[in-house]
């Protein structure tokens, strides 16, 4: 194998390749990057055998080959070098010669036999996407899953397409979020998917700066892909297995009525929220209650170590009287999610959920459930 | 030679022609699931493995096979994220993280072909003499579902266990691969409103067709719903013909339940009634006991005793007790006196009726017998309005014991010797109406909640 390349080109590559890369004691290969070339194309890949990302770019090919070196450490060096400057990479066996001006090492690589075989996806179902507002729905829901093993299903988010929308929802199952995308183009079958939370916070990282995204996948498999610019050739593929299983009946929580609806303004109840938070405790617990005859709300906390904090602020109330328990880290998380100036928060009694919505638009919601018997 | 075997032998084959953490890594959670004609089918947990074996040990793995003396002459991959082995193992990881009082959304737990909740189950029943003819009852129809008490009516006021119950026999009856759907009747009567405004009626009626097992919870929902009454009636007629389970609970007896079409109470009447009472004290302590136990709370002789002497009539506020006092341990850290509990429960002891107001009983009873307040304020001498006036009477003088000129001045001045008469009459029918005894009750809990 031998090629020539920008410095910053394939540094860029790397950064986004080499992500997923992870040490491994039963498979030390996964540590390592694996670097191809064939027809004018080099391509870096790299996988933790859940995720596998697959980066390509034209490039002067010398000699068509393969292997595979450490990723920190080719990197690292890749990053010191000149930029702008030609990296000339040449492989000998296994290791790999790199020469730019008057830099030259070598790298111990492994056998690129040894390097696991990144699936395929036998497209069943193909979609176009723009890549913005997907990654703008996807930011304000992949934080919520929940790492449990217990259940599987929502351990990552929830993919629904249908018509001409797009629903992306999460849920830990003490909270779910839930944003709608607005396609195009109708979908002619509707389908659904899990991905895995690990590969959604990839895809964020990995995809932020293309236009547009390829969605294709079966039943165990999805792939994203963005395309070169000035080829059709493929420029970033990310593979991810799909989470098995049914997402449970989410919009069956969400409440449609509610006892107790309060406007409030968003910043400003995040900010007490924040403050409120110093004086949870351990057990995060903060506590709201709105009045209709009041125009305002009370927030406060107390621990028994730290002390007492309570404050009121400006709000429009609707409804029953209502005095409810929060996890503040619950309400921080939905909050910081909303770009809207103002909120409605409703709830329903002190134990059923609350939900809260930005005023004038309907395309993101949160629902969240309370901290009961204090 | 039997697939497990085989399947081991090849394990053991193909152990020695790699190294061992390519082994562990890509033989891990791997299976045999089919092997028939020269045909092999191996499951594996994902497309990497799949890859891997496909494209790099399908000749060893054929060669394996060969030298233990079996035929081979095809190799495929499935991916099968949940085989055999990864499931024993999911188990053991289950373990119920501590969030100390934050509520779930409770629908995820539930099954989502059944409804039913997995965490109710008979193992979790604590049973007593309050209890114990509606658990045989129950346990009975688990057993034999179709064969013995059809329909089974379980009847009795709110955080008993009706629930739990009902569920119990559903998630019992499941293990036997039997088809069980759990529906609350609310649910089933927003169906069929639903059915008949989206003309969709068919399609709901079918989700009822094939089922084994029926359990409607709360059915005296029903009442005043002719719609849904009728629905309901082919639907019961069509699973009692079949000799399918129908179990129903409600919070009162059948008898009891206004606006019932008389075909729909007979048929609820045909099979076992039970009902579930107040548990007695010792109950109340095991059950508190057992709860405590499963939260890991160390509660002492004492403050059992005094939660269990003073919630008497609700389950779940016993636990809601059993809770205050676990979250309010897990916050100071302090051991939970007597002197404590009395301090923390003191809201949910102080016994709701002594805040109820006259309104609010007149509200409730007017509610309770669908009449006006001026009707029952009022001077009609009919039969329908005449004992409802009479029930105001009694728990105006029961609950807030005013004096029997004051309730006559409060009932649209009535003279005091028609209140005296009244509550007297009431009194005496308490000791023998079962019925004025379960709607007096029933009227009770409402005047909480008008």
């Amino acid at each position: 194998m031998k090629f020539k390349i920008r410095q910053d080109k394939i540094k860029k590559g790397l950064a986004i390749a080499g992500r997923i890369a992870t040490k491994s004691v039963s498979l030390p290969i996964l540590k390592n990057i694996h670097i191809k070339t064939e027809n004018n194309f080099l391509s870096l890949s790299a996988t933790d055998l859940e995720v596998g990302v697959k980066w390509w770019s034209l490039s002067k090919i010398g000699e068509d080959g393969e292997t595979t070196v450490p990723l920190d450490l080719f990197s690292n060096f890749i990053g010191l070098l000149p930029g702008e400057e030609k990296v000339e990479v040449e492989s000998d066996n296994n290791d790999l010669k790199v020469v730019c001006e008057d830099y030259k090492t070598e790298i111990k690589g492994l056998s690129a036999d040894d390097f696991p075989i990144i699936p395929e996806v036998e497209a069943e179902k193909v979609l176009k996407i723009k890549n913005d507002k997907l990654m703008e729905g996807l930011k304000q829901v992949v934080d919520i899953p929940s790492s449990t093993k217990v259940k599987p299903e929502i351990s990552g988010v929830y993919f629904q397409f249908k018509g001409k929308t797009l629903k992306l929802a999460a849920t830990d199952s003490y909270r779910l979020a839930e944003k709608i995308l607005f396609l195009e183009e109708k979908i002619k079958n509707d389908f659904s998917f899990i991905l895995p939370q690990k590969a959604a916070k990839e895809l964020l990282n990995i995809f932020i700066e293309e236009d547009e995204i390829e969605i294709k996948f079966d039943s165990n498999q999805v792939l994203f892909e963005s395309s070169m610019d000035e080829t059709d050739h493929p420029k970033i593929q990310l593979v991810s297995k799909l989470i098995e299983g049914d997402y449970p009946d989410y919009e069956a929580i969400i409440p449609e009525k509610t006892d107790t609806q309060v406007l409030l303004e968003k910043e400003e109840f995040l900010n007490k929220i924040k403050a409120a938070s110093l004086f949870s405790g351990k057990v995060n617990e903060v506590t709201i209650d709105a009045d209709e005859k009041e125009d305002k709300v009370l927030i406060s906390s107390e621990d028994n170590d730290l002390g007492k904090y309570e404050t009121e602020m400006k709000a429009k109330v609707e409804g029953e009287e209502v005095k409810i328990s929060f996890n503040h880290r619950f309400l921080k998380d939905g909050l910081e999610q909303i770009k809207a100036a103002e909120i409605v928060f409703s709830m329903s009694g002190e134990d059923g959920p609350g939900k809260i919505v930005p005023v004038g638009n309907d395309d993101f919601l949160y629902v969240v459930m309370p901290i009961k018997n204090r | 030679m039997k697939k497990e075997k085989l399947w081991e032998s090849i394990l053991a084959e193909v152990q020695l022609a790699i190294s061992p953490t390519k082994f562990n890594t890509w033989f891990k959670n791997t299976e045999l699931m089919e092997y028939e004609n020269g045909k092999i089918k191996i499951a594996v947990p994902n497309a990497f493995t799949k890859e891997w074996l496909k494209n790099k040990h399908n000749e060893t793995i054929i060669e394996a096979v060969k030298s233990v003396g079996e035929k081979v002459d095809r190799v495929d991959y499935i991916i099968e994220q949940n085989t055999r082995r990864k499931k024993k193992k999911k188990k053991e990881e289950i373990k119920k993280e501590d969030n100390e009082g934050q509520m779930e959304f409770e629908e995820f737990q539930i099954d989502k072909k059944s409804n039913l909740n997995p965490k109710y189950t008979f193992e979790n029943f604590i049973v007593g003499p309050f209890n114990e003819l509606s658990h045989a009852a129950a346990y009975a129809v688990a057993e034999n579902p179709g064969k013995v008490y059809n329909p089974l009516f379980i009847y009795g006021k709110v955080g008993l266990g009706k629930t739990h119950l009902l569920q119990s026999i559903g998630n019992e009856v499941k293990k036997s691969s039997k088809k069980v759907k759990y529906i609350p009747a609310q649910k089933f009567i927003t169906g069929v409103v639903n059915g008949i405004k989206n003309g969709q009626m068919e399609h709901f009626k079918s989700k009822y067709k094939d089922i084994d097992v029926l359990i409607i919870d709360d059915i005296q929902f029903l009442s005043g719903k002719e719609k849904t009454q009728e629905e309901f009636f082919h639907t019961f007629n069509d699973l009692y013909e079949k000799n399918k389970q129908i179990i129903l609970s409600s919070d009162r007896p059948p008898k009891s339940i206004r606006s019932l079409t008389e075909r729909l109470r007979s048929r609820f009447e045909g099979g076992m009634i039970a009902d579930i009472n107040f548990p007695d004290l010792e109950t109340r302590l095991a059950i508190l006991k057992t709860k405590a136990q499963e939260k890991k709370f160390n509660i002492s002789e004492e403050v059992s005793s005094y939660i269990a002497e003073n919630i008497q009539k609700n389950i779940r506020e016993l636990e809601g007790a059993l809770n205050k006092l676990v979250a309010h341990h897990k916050l100071t850290g302090k051991k939970i006196t007597k002197k404590e509990a009395e301090k923390i429960l003191k809201n949910i002891l102080e016994s709701p009726t002594k805040n109820v107001s006259s309104s609010q009983i007149t509200k409730a009873v007017s509610k309770f017998y669908d009449i006006s307040e001026n009707d029952l304020k009022g001077s009609s001498r009919k039969k329908e309005i005449v004992k409802p006036r009479q029930v105001a009477m009694y728990l105006l003088r029961e609950e807030l014991e005013y004096s029997f000129p004051f309730i006559g001045k409060k009932m649209g001045g009535k003279d005091h010797t028609t209140v005296m008469y009244s509550y007297k009459k009431i009194k005496k029918k308490l000791d023998t109406d079962e019925d004025i005894k379960e709607e007096i009750s029933l009227i009770k809990q409402m005047m909480l909640s008008v």
